[in-house]
């Protein structure tokens, strides 16, 4: 009786496939890109096939993040923000506050003691704190995006760099470079921007312990290292950071399953379509 | 968990009395071009300034430039006069209806005219601008701002309210004599610009007809107690208008009176906003996304009705002692009392009179979650917003949110923004298992 949680993200999409004892059967992730929107039904296949099962099999398929809203093989649309409190209430049973930081948008979300989502808050209509922001830089630093961690925790220090709109940050990471500023202490400048903007959002809601990051932005050692800096104590990742928003969903999916619910309509094996 | 949006939203809806509301907008700036027209003194004025029944009295007509910003809003025609105010070099972070307000002035210079296709025929030139420190300092300066395009003259005055520490019976005297200082300054300033005197027995025929209305829109908001809710915010969003543009006038007794009969008559059959009420929200504050007022229905798509707001019907009624006989003074007091309406309160718990007001509101209305509208360029409702949700958050758990926009300028705005937190505030009303 397995379930399958796809999260399409603004940048990598992502499927988890589940069993009944909520032991993970299959994940996989792929790209999502305005060219590669076809690519959602991909993934689902591709972590279907890896799980050994056929796609008639799965009995229950929930979607989340920003690409949920028409995708026509899944029996319920849920949000990230709940998609991503129940993965990590699964992995971190004591967690109670979540800082995701994603490709296009971070959120903070606090958890009750049920691990119910209690409140919430997003970043602004603007690509600071996201992993845009980094990813932008990373192209004008010329470095790969997977370095950028690693290379702030090997900094002396940072340099402060004082814009957090991603274009005059590029142009600030330009003029610190004329300057003479080191590389490595300029990344690093630009993870504790990341880290002071999400931690600052985060604090809106009451930062209480545990914490954990996840999202894309957990993969970054230094910016999880910054995030613990800002908020003063040691933080978790899980293991697989980009799955938790599908973990939780196919975990959503079971509850609903667990609950009587089935799905409502016929499955449509068709690609995904962002906007109706 | 679940957020299942329900089919048909069209149902029951609003009120047919607010439906009117539209005919009285259209009457506020038809009535200003006729007043010039018949040589009658027009005033640029503002919400909340006090004054509006001293206007009456003096048959100096009220041309409300803070409505005239929301409803090119409301009509999607705000962008020629913002970007106006913009290239005459006022910033993006001015409030967006003094920024409305200077480029339609502006541009009603430049062209000898009223810009073609202003919504409701456009302001007219003013005979007088009225500005006033109520609510935000931008109020203040705005018209004088203005008087960079209008040769005419403005008069500001200073609206005061302790600070909620302050023992009320220590300050009470100083504030109200303050406060019947600036009123009669006013006074003075009008009577100047009409010719004439103002007559006490007049201001009083205004003050009892504003008191009427303002008793009526409570009475109004306290039927909203009822489940299910018999008026959305939406309404409320056009109802206001009555109380704050026709104050001090039979037009909005009478209006308040049609709306409590209806809302009445709601309550007493069980006919709520929608079919289905799921889940009631209060609207914690902020004004309210102009732009896009349809919000509102896409929460009832998912049962959830906004049924009380703090916003607009900004203080209660109040009982001035009988010992006040000049109708100025009664004015003075008025407003002192409206202000403090919670300050004992505060003092006894929170130390924040919204916070007061916003925990009276989740008990009486049976509030399952809250709602605020933080707007960018309204210094006034947004700075401190998120703070006094955190202390709301010490003394309530209910689920809340604050969406982010302004409540003219569309720039500010990200539907699919809204629309993500809106869904994941859906969800977490659901998990609390209602």
């Amino acid at each position: 009786m397995p379930f399958a949680g796809i999260d399409i993200g603004s940048t990598m999409t992502k499927v988890v496939v589940l069993d009944e004892e909520e032991k993970i059967l299959a994940s996989h992730i792929g790209p999502t890109g305005a060219e590669h929107r076809h690519l959602a039904l991909k993934v689902m296949d591709e972590t279907i096939k890896k799980a050994g099962l056929s796609f008639d099999a799965l009995s229950f398929v929930v979607a989340t993040g920003y690409g949920r809203i028409n995708v026509p093989f899944a029996d319920k649309q849920i949000t990230e923000i709940t998609c991503h409190a129940r993965g990590i209430r699964f992995l971190f049973p004591a967690a109670r506050t979540i800082i995701d930081i994603g490709g296009q948008d971070s959120k903070g979300i606090k958890l009750d003691a049920d691990g119910k989502v209690a409140n919430f808050v997003m970043n602004d209509k603007c690509a600071a704190g996201t992993g845009r922001f980094l990813e932008v830089i990373s192209e004008t630093l010329g470095i790969n995006l997977t370095d950028m961690g690693d290379l702030a925790l090997s900094a002396d220090g940072f340099v402060q760099i004082s814009n957090m709109c991603t274009v005059f940050a590029e142009h600030e990471v330009t003029s610190r470079l004329a300057e003479g500023a080191g590389v490595a202490e300029i990344v690093a400048g630009l993870h504790e921007a990341i880290a002071s903007r999400v931690v600052n959002m985060t604090r809106h809601l009451g930062i209480e312990k545990d914490v954990v990051v996840t999202g894309g932005g957990a993969k970054n050692k230094g910016l999880v290292k910054a995030i613990e800096g800002k908020v003063g104590f040691p933080v978790f990742t899980p293991p697989e950071p980009f799955i938790t928003g599908a973990l939780g969903a196919a975990l959503v999916g079971k509850d609903f399953y667990d609950r009587g619910i089935r799905p409502a309509k016929e499955r449509k094996k068709e690609g995904v379509t962002f906007f109706s | 968990m679940e957020q299942a949006q329900q089919a048909k939203t069209t149902a029951v809806k609003g009120t047919d009395t607010a439906r009117e509301v539209r005919a009285l907008v259209k009457n506020i700036y038809r009535s200003a071009h006729e007043a010039k027209a018949n040589g009658q003194k027009v005033a640029y004025m503002m919400v909340a300034s006090q004054y509006d029944e001293i206007l009456r009295a003096m048959d100096v007509v009220p041309l409300p430039t803070e409505n005239y910003a929301g409803l090119c809003a409301a009509k999607r025609d705000m962008d020629r006069f913002l970007l106006k105010a913009e290239a005459d070099g006022y910033s993006q972070v001015l409030c967006s209806y003094a920024r409305i307000g200077l480029g339609f002035d502006s541009l009603r210079k430049d062209l000898g005219h009223i810009p073609e296709g202003s919504p409701d025929g456009g302001m007219p030139v003013p005979d007088m601008m009225l500005g006033s420190s109520a609510v935000c300092d931008p109020r203040f300066k705005w018209y004088q701002a203005a008087s960079r395009y209008l040769e005419v003259p403005t008069y500001g005055i200073d609206v005061v309210a302790p600070p909620p520490q302050d023992d009320l019976n220590a300050v009470r005297d100083y504030y109200i004599q303050y406060q019947r200082d600036q009123l009669k300054g006013l006074i003075g300033f009008l009577e100047a610009q009409t010719g004439k005197k103002m007559d006490p027995d007049r201001l009083w025929e205004a003050i009892r007809l504003g008191d009427k209305a303002w008793q009526l829109w409570y009475d109004i908001d306290r039927l909203r107690v009822a489940i299910p809710c018999p008026m959305p915010s939406q309404d409320h969003f056009s109802i206001m208008v009555a109380g704050h543009y026709y104050s001090g006038t039979q037009i909005a007794v009478d209006f308040y009176q049609k709306l409590y009969d209806e809302v009445k008559y709601k309550v007493d059959h069980k006919i709520g906003v929608i079919p289905d009420e799921k889940h009631r929200i209060l609207y914690g504050g902020g004004l309210p996304p102009w732009h896009t007022l349809w919000i509102f229905n896409y929460f009832e798509s998912f049962g959830a009705v906004f049924v009380i707001e703090n916003v607009y019907r900004g203080y209660d009624p109040v009982e001035v002692p009988s010992h006040v006989k000049d109708p100025v003074d009664f004015l003075a007091w008025r407003a002192f009392l409206r202000f403090t309406r919670y300050h004992e309160k505060a003092r006894a718990r929170s130390g924040n009179p919204i916070v007061e007001k916003l925990l009276d509101m989740i008990a009486d209305y049976k509030i399952d979650g809250v709602v605020f509208h933080a707007c960018r360029s309204c210094r006034a409702t947004t700075i401190g917003q998120t703070h006094m949700k955190s202390e709301l958050g010490k003394y309530s758990d209910l689920p809340m949110m604050q969406l982010v926009s302004d409540m003219v300028d569309l720039r500010d705005y990200s539907e699919a923004q809204w629309k993500a937190q809106i869904g994941a505030f859906i969800e977490a009303l659901e998990a609390r298992g209602k």
